[in-house]
Order: structure tokens, then C-alpha cells, then sequence
């Protein structure tokens, strides 16, 4: 049993000691910051159990530290000591001093804490800025550096063009541009030109660009109604930007088909006399095709034509006797080069649009491989012009006045047949004129051989050219309302849209039906295998009506 | 925030955020989609692209308060607000906002965090995948940093607390950086009867150890070249140089000191890097948001102003 008087020493303001003793008992006496150990150090540098006082077998009191803990024993670091008065003992920031035991105690221990409070006490250099805060980074410093600076480079230098035009002027020749940051995208096509001078589209701050920007320079594109009232009424807040958004996607003309469906989907409402059936998606709701037939010129001189329904099955009228079956035939149609094989392209040949067909012409559509030469036999051979009938018959003329006056007999023969006196001029005419006429009639203008194979002949009353040939009225557009790229669609057969294999007259109409298209183009909704098919696509909206 | 609080942050009531974004991410991206527009044709300035223009900056206008909020009702996180008349009494300005009463900061954090993540998917559609060297993707790369800074964020609040704890246990840094002190000069007195290239070890080791500092020695939690760690690496070779009479036992004794003491040091360390990890974020999260208000300021007016 120990009996250990414990003085704690504090001090005043003045720094006088104030001795408080208790006294504490037991086998051992435990040293530490824990609160279970009598001599209480409560400081962290201090281990729970740090020392311990115990009796030595030669009744010699000792003092040893606990675990990994050291004592520090006037000045040299130990792991135990015999106590002896006047002895002082550091551990942590407390000095126990050894005094003289009074009587009834084995030893006296003052205790004062003498080292500064915590905190103050840490090695110069170890304690170093632990939390980002105590750096010096603020926040709202940072945020509101990057926010000016933003500001500046992106709101009002962009603006700065805007107020000045010789400013404006000076920047577009900057390789990076004030207000180049603005631009959502770059310019297509020939608009790149402008693309370092937002001023010349963009008039006006805060002001959408205006029609008449886009129409200064495309004067040609025309209105889509003629009829002003109408116009107005359909397109009366639209702008041309709505349509040709530049900047902003990859193509300046948008594909949906939103902007057509919002008047062709009703379109009485629009106008109320409207002819047209409303449309929606190519692929759902689109009218069965029309197919449009020229009707001749009217007395203005104007082309007119006739715009009828597919499924009526119109017939054409072009005044031409032919059978595409015998052309087509695949065993070959006889010609003076032998048996010959054609193909659809053999006459029909694309222009330079890709869209319509070139027109034919007897010298290089039906005259190819020799074919169709316009001879005539009786009584003397010779070839006739392909034109107007007085052509042909003044060609037959010439034949028979060099033919009379290459043989005399004969001209006699044919004096008398006419009952002329003989070797007048009068009597040779009216020979040639009889000859022309007759010969003219058996091997030319003839009703289905000849001229007459492919074309109408009416006689007419007259001496001089007694036949009128019907003109020609071949179609070259049957859906003007529409475009047809057959350059586009040049993989496929043309008979596979066009049923013309069995076709024997010229008044078959062999259009393809909308079902047709419909097998490979659908509207706006994607299909696997088909081609998405806009609007646009087919229709163009700048042409005017009924395209 | 542990890891309970930070499930309950994500959770709360009943995952009421997480529905309402996951919603409208579904109706925004069908629209998107039912459009007919998806591919070129797509930019902000459709119908649609304005409509989620103006809802992302709407969210974003209130992602930003949240910054406002949690000063007002901050440290009455997870609490309701208390009643008008007892801020009143207490003298504190009442909080505007009306509707916001009874919002609990934990609410207005999951609404931020979920809202957040909606905002990159509105953002992104809005943009109609088109992107440039222009203020507008300026705008978009400015929100992506903020929202993964964000996501980062949320990372740390729910895993470092955690950390922190385990390393720390009940001590604290303050109480580390004494302990280490107090051995510091234990080990300096023991060092005095050694010889001095023991000594100068020892007295490198106190003075030039340090804990925190720059950026990179708190993001890392290490010191280069520690003279710690050099001093434990070191003594074993030199005690046996100088292994004579008593020195031995002190070299050892010295060397267990050294050793406690890197480890406190590294515990001290680790704390430090522990908490700059969960707070670094911060400094890029505010910031970059206040530069993304200035950004799509700059976006809005830049399209009004070249209409």
C-alpha cells in the first residue's frame, strides 16, 4: 500500500503557487490523461497510462513508464527512476516534483502543468495551412474573376461590331473575329462569304433577320401563291428564315414537313376554292397523283392543259400512231441494218436537268439505223423532206418537171392525158401538178402506210397540197406539280415503273401509280429498307403554283 | 454526413426528386425523339429546342439558389425550418421565399442533386448534338464541369465522412499535432546524448515535418522527402555504425519514438487529405457555376441580339 499525498499546483495572476493537497491510496499508483488513474494528467500528449508508482521489494518506491511512453527525469529521458526527493519528473506539460513525504505518507508529489496551454506547444514548421480555406482560395473570388471575364470576352465584345460600322469593318479582317464567338455554326455554301461580318444579314440588334435581306440577293426566288390576298393569308408572319435556317444545321433548308402540313393538311381553310386534296405524309396521307395532258394553244397563244385524276385512267391524244409492243420486241424490229433490239434509252434520252426527257425528232429519234426513209417509188425514185405537207409536195414537183423534161415521151403521154395543148407551159404544169398529186396519194400520203403510218391525214380542199397532217402532241411533263430526278433513279429498269412493254397504242398512259412510289419512299417515319420522303422532296415551294 | 444521411439524401421522401427528373428526362428525350427531328435538323432554336432551353435554364436558376438557400437555412440541415414568430424572437431575417418554408436543406440537396443530372440530359437535347468553338458550348462545357464537380462532390459527402472516421477515431488534429509535438521533443532529448549525425536526423526530422501546406501536399496527404520517414529509414543503418555501449538501447528507444511518430504524422496527414478531397470540389462547383451564369447570359442575349 502506498500512501502518496498529491499537491496540485496552480498559480495566481501574480504567479504565486496555490498548494492544494489530497491524498491517494492503493498498491500502485497509475499516472495518465485516463480519467481511471489517480494522478489525472488530462492532455493528449500525455498517454492514457503513462507511469505508475509502485514498492520496489526493498520498499524503495519506483516510478515506471507504461508501454511506449517515456519519462523525462530532470531532463534525461527514462523508463523508470527510484524516487527521490527533489526530483522532477516531465511528463507531457506537467512537472511532477518528489517532495519530502510528511508523516503518515510514503511520498509527496506536486503536480503543475508549466508548459503553455495546447496548441502553442507544436514544433515550428508542423503545422502547415490544413485546409484548402486556409489558402487564400475564395470561391466567390474565383467565380466572380471567371464570370468578368466571360462577360467581357463573350457579351460585349461580340456587341461592340453592332455600334460601329467602321469597327465593325476593322474586325472582319481579324483572324479571330469579335463577335465570331456568337455563331452557332458556320455558313453553307456561298454565305461563308459573309461569315466574318455578322452585320450583313444581322441589320439590326434584336431583330430577327428581315425577308428583304434574303430577297436582295435572291431576286429570283419566286412567291409560292401568286394570288397576293392568298399569300398574305398563308404566309402572313412567316419568314424565309423559318424555312432556310443557316447557321444552325448542316443544310440551309429544313426536311420536316411541319411548315407544308400546317396549310396542305386543311386546306380549305387556307382557301376555301382550292382544288387540292390535303396532304400529310407521303407515306399516309398524300392524294392518289394526277396526271396533267396538253390540251393544244388557245387563241392567246397560251399552252393550255388539263389536269386529270390517275385513276380515271386518262388517255393522251398526241395525233401519233405507235405501238411501243412492236419497238420493244425482244427478238428485234426489222431495219434496213438488220434485225435490231431497242432499248427505252434508244429514243427516249434525259436532258441535262437529269428530270425531262429531250425532245424526238424524225432525223434522230425514227430515222436511227436508217429506219423510216421517206422514199417514194412511182413512177421515179427519189426521198422527200420530213416537214410541212408543201415540202413534201413541192419536193414531188421538182422530181416530176425533171422527170417530164428528161423524157420527152413520156411528158407527150402525159399532155395528152390531161388534154393540154401540147409543149405549153400551161399543159407541162398542170402534167407535174397531176403526177405530184396521184403519185403523191398512192405512195406517200397514204392513210396507214407511208406517211399515214404514224401519223393522222385528212384530205383537205385544195389543188396545191390536198392533205393536212395532224400536229404532234407529245407530253414531256406529266406532273409539272412535281420533280422527278430520273438521273437519280437511273439503277432501275424503266419498265419497272413504266408498263410499256404491251403498250400498241400512243394513247396508253403508263405513269406510275403512288402505290408505286410507295414501295420504296415513305414519309417523314423512318421504315427499315425505304427511303424517308419529305415534303420537299418531290415539291418545290419557290416555283410558284403547281409545282 | 455519413453514410446513412448521405442514403437518406438520395432516398428522400421516398425518392420523390428521382421520380420527378426521371419523369421529365423520359418526356424530354420521346419529344425529342417523337419530333421527327433528331439528326441534322435538330438545333436550340426549334419549338422544342427553345421549350428546353427555357427548362434548363429555369433549373438552373434554381440549382443556383440552392446556393442561396443553404446560407438561410444552413445548420438546420435535415431539420424543418423553425416557425416565423421564433426566427422573429431570434432575430434573424425571415426567409422570403414564401413556398420554401418547411423545405428542409436535405430536400433542397436532393432536389439539387437529382435536378442536376436531369439538366444534362435537357441541356444535351437542347443543344440537337451540334457543337462548336462558340459561347454556346462554352455554356454546355461550363454546365458538364459543374455537374461533374457536382457528381464528385456527392461521391465524397458519401463515402469520406466515413474515412475520416476510421483514420481519426476520437482523436482530433489538433490533439495528433501535440502528440507528435510532445515526441518530437522526447525524441529530441534522447537524441542529445547520441552522436550528431543522429542528432541532426532527429532535429530535421522535428523541424521539417510538416502536415498540410500547399494544394498538392493536402490533395496528396504526403511531404516530399519527409524527413520523418527518412529519419525511420535511416536510424536502423546508422545505429548500426555507431552500436557502443549503452547507445543501442536509446537508438532503439528512439527509433520506436520515430516510428510512432510517422504514423501519427500519416494520420494526420491522411485527415488532411481526406478533408481536402471532400471540400476540394467546391472550389471548382461554385465557381464554375457562377462562370456558367455569365456564360449563358452571354448565350441568351448573343441569340436576341443576332436574331
Amino acid at each position: 500500500m502506498i500512501l502518496c499525498l498529491l499537491i496540485h499546483v496552480s498559480r495566481t495572476s501574480q504567479g504565486l503557487p496555490v498548494r492544494q493537497a489530497g491524498v491517494i491510496a492503493g498498491e500502485m499508483i497509475q499516472i495518465g490523461r485516463g480519467a481511471a488513474c489517480p494522478v489525472h494528467l488530462p492532455d493528449h500528449r500525455v498517454a492514457l497510462h503513462h507511469a505508475s508508482v509502485r514498492r520496489a521489494d526493498d520498499g524503495s518506491l519506483h516510478m515506471d513508464a507504461a508501454g511506449e511512453a517515456m519519462l523525462k527525469i530532470d531532463g534525461i529521458i527514462a523508463r523508470s527512476v527510484v524516487l527521490q526527493p527533489g526530483m522532477r519528473i516531465e511528463i507531457g506539460p506537467y512537472v511532477l516534483g518528489v517532495e519530502t513525504a510528511p508523516a503518515g505518507h510514503d511520498i509527496a508529489l506536486s503536480m503543475e502543468k508549466v508548459h503553455a496551454p495546447d496548441g502553442h506547444e507544436t514544433a515550428v514548421g508542423l503545422k502547415q495551412p490544413v485546409t484548402l480555406e486556409a489558402l487564400g482560395f475564395g470561391k466567390r473570388t474565383l467565380g466572380a474573376v471567371l464570370a468578368a471575364c466571360i462577360l467581357l470576352v463573350f457579351l460585349l465584345l461580340p456587341m461592340l461590331p453592332g455600334a460601329s460600322q467602321a469597327l465593325d469593318k476593322w474586325q472582319a479582317d481579324l483572324p479571330v473575329t469579335l463577335n465570331g464567338s456568337w455563331s452557332p455554326g458556320s455558313l453553307t455554301g456561298g454565305h461563308a462569304l459573309f461569315e466574318a461580318k455578322c452585320s450583313t444579314c444581322h441589320k439590326r440588334p434584336f431583330q430577327a433577320v428581315a425577308d428583304e435581306v434574303c430577297t436582295g440577293c435572291h431576286t429570283q426566288a419566286g412567291k409560292h401563291l401568286s394570288n397576293e390576298t392568298l399569300h398574305k393569308r398563308a404566309f402572313g408572319s412567316m419568314r424565309c428564315t423559318d424555312c432556310h435556317a443557316d447557321h444552325k444545321s448542316r443544310g440551309k433548308l429544313r426536311h420536316d414537313a411541319e411548315k407544308c402540313v400546317a396549310c396542305h393538311g386543311d386546306i380549305k381553310r387556307i382557301n376555301h376554292d382550292s382544288k387540292l386534296a390535303d396532304a400529310h405524309d407521303f407515306a399516309t396521307g398524300h392524294p392518289a397523283f394526277h396526271i396533267t395532258l396538253p390540251e393544244g394553244v388557245d387563241a392567246d397563244g397560251v399552252e393550255r392543259v388539263v389536269r386529270l385524276r390517275q385513276q380515271d385512267k386518262p388517255v393522251e391524244r398526241p395525233a401519233l400512231k405507235y405501238s411501243h409492243k412492236i419497238h420493244l420486241d425482244k427478238t428485234g424490229i426489222s431495219s434496213p441494218e438488220g434485225d435490231t433490239v431497242m432499248q427505252c434509252r434508244d429514243c427516249h434520252r434525259l436532258d441535262a436537268s437529269g428530270e425531262h426527257f429531250a425532245a424526238m425528232t424524225m432525223e434522230k429519234t425514227c430515222q436511227q439505223s436508217a429506219c423510216h426513209a421517206l422514199n417514194f417509188t412511182e413512177p421515179v425514185e427519189g426521198i422527200v423532206p420530213h416537214g410541212s405537207e408543201r415540202a413534201v409536195m413541192s419536193r414531188l414537183r421538182e422530181f416530176y418537171g425533171r422527170w417530164l423534161a428528161d423524157a420527152p415521151e413520156n411528158r407527150t403521154q402525159c399532155e395528152a392525158a390531161v388534154g393540154a395543148p401540147a409543149n405549153s407551159v400551161r399543159a407541162t404544169l398542170d402534167c407535174v401538178n397531176d403526177l405530184a398529186r396521184r403519185n403523191g396519194a398512192a405512195t406517200l400520203f397514204r392513210k396507214n402506210a407511208e406517211c399515214g403510218e404514224c401519223h393522222e391525214i385528212t384530205p383537205v380542199a385544195s389543188t396545191d397540197v390536198p392533205w393536212k397532217v395532224t400536229p404532234l402532241r407529245i407530253n414531256r411533263d406529266w406532273q409539272p406539280g412535281a420533280v422527278f430526278s430520273h438521273a437519280k433513279h437511273g439503277a432501275m429498269d424503266c419498265t419497272a415503273c413504266h408498263d410499256k412493254m404491251n403498250s400498241q397504242k400512243s394513247a396508253d398512259i403508263a405513269m406510275p401509280a403512288i402505290e408505286k412510289c410507295r414501295e420504296c419512299h415513305v414519309g417523314k417515319s423512318p421504315a427499315r429498307g425505304k427511303v424517308v420522303s419529305a415534303c420537299v422532296s418531290c415539291h418545290r415551294f419557290h416555283n410558284g403554283e403547281g409545282k | 454526413m455519413n453514410r446513412m444521411q448521405g442514403a437518406t439524401l438520395l432516398k428522400y421522401r421516398d425518392h420523390r426528386y428521382l421520380k420527378v427528373a426521371s419523369a421529365l428526362v423520359l418526356l424530354a428525350m420521346a419529344a425529342y425523339l417523337l419530333s421527327g427531328r433528331a439528326g441534322d435538323d435538330a438545333f436550340g432554336g426549334t419549338v422544342l429546342g427553345y421549350l428546353l432551353g427555357i427548362a434548363a435554364t429555369l433549373i438552373v436558376l434554381m440549382l443556383m439558389l440552392y446556393g442561396v438557400v443553404r446560407r438561410r437555412i444552413g445548420g438546420t440541415m435535415g431539420r424543418r425550418q423553425p416557425a416565423k414568430d421564433e426566427k422573429a424572437t431570434r432575430g434573424e431575417k425571415p426567409f422570403r421565399a414564401g413556398r420554401l418554408e418547411g423545405a428542409t436543406l436535405q430536400g433542397w440537396l436532393s432536389a439539387h442533386i437529382y435536378l442536376g443530372v436531369l439538366l444534362l440530359v435537357l441541356a444535351t437535347l437542347h443543344t440537337g448534338f451540334h457543337f462548336g468553338w462558340n459561347v454556346h458550348t462554352l455554356s454546355y462545357v461550363l454546365m458538364l464541369l459543374v455537374i461533374a464537380s457536382g457528381l464528385y462532390g456527392l461521391h465524397a459527402y458519401l463515402n469520406y465522412p466515413t474515412l475520416i472516421t476510421l483514420n481519426m477515431g476520437d482523436d482530433t488534429l489538433d490533439d495528433l499535432l501535440l502528440m507528435i509535438a510532445e515526441l518530437d521533443e522526447l525524441a529530441a532529448a534522447r537524441a542529445l546524448a547520441l552522436p550528431d549525425e543522429i542528432q541532426a536526423l532527429v532535429q530535421k526530422a522535428c523541424r521539417e515535418t510538416r502536415v498540410g501546406g500547399k494544394l498538392w501536399e493536402q490533395l496528396s496527404g504526403e511531404q516530399r522527402d519527409c524527413p520523418t520517414r527518412y529519419a525511420v529509414q535511416q536510424l536502423p543503418e546508422l545505429s548500426a555504425t555507431y552500436g557502443r555501449n549503452d547507445q543501442p538501447k536509446m537508438i532503439r528507444e528512439l527509433y520506436a519514438m520515430l516510428l510512432r511518430k510517422e504514423k501519427l504524422v500519416q494520420r494526420a496527414r491522411a485527415d488532411v487529405m481526406l478533408r481536402a478531397r471532400m471540400t476540394c470540389w467546391l472550389f471548382l462547383h461554385a465557381p464554375l457555376g457562377i462562370a456558367l451564369l455569365a456564360a449563358l447570359t452571354a448565350h441568351i442575349v448573343s441569340i436576341f441580339f443576332y436574331w
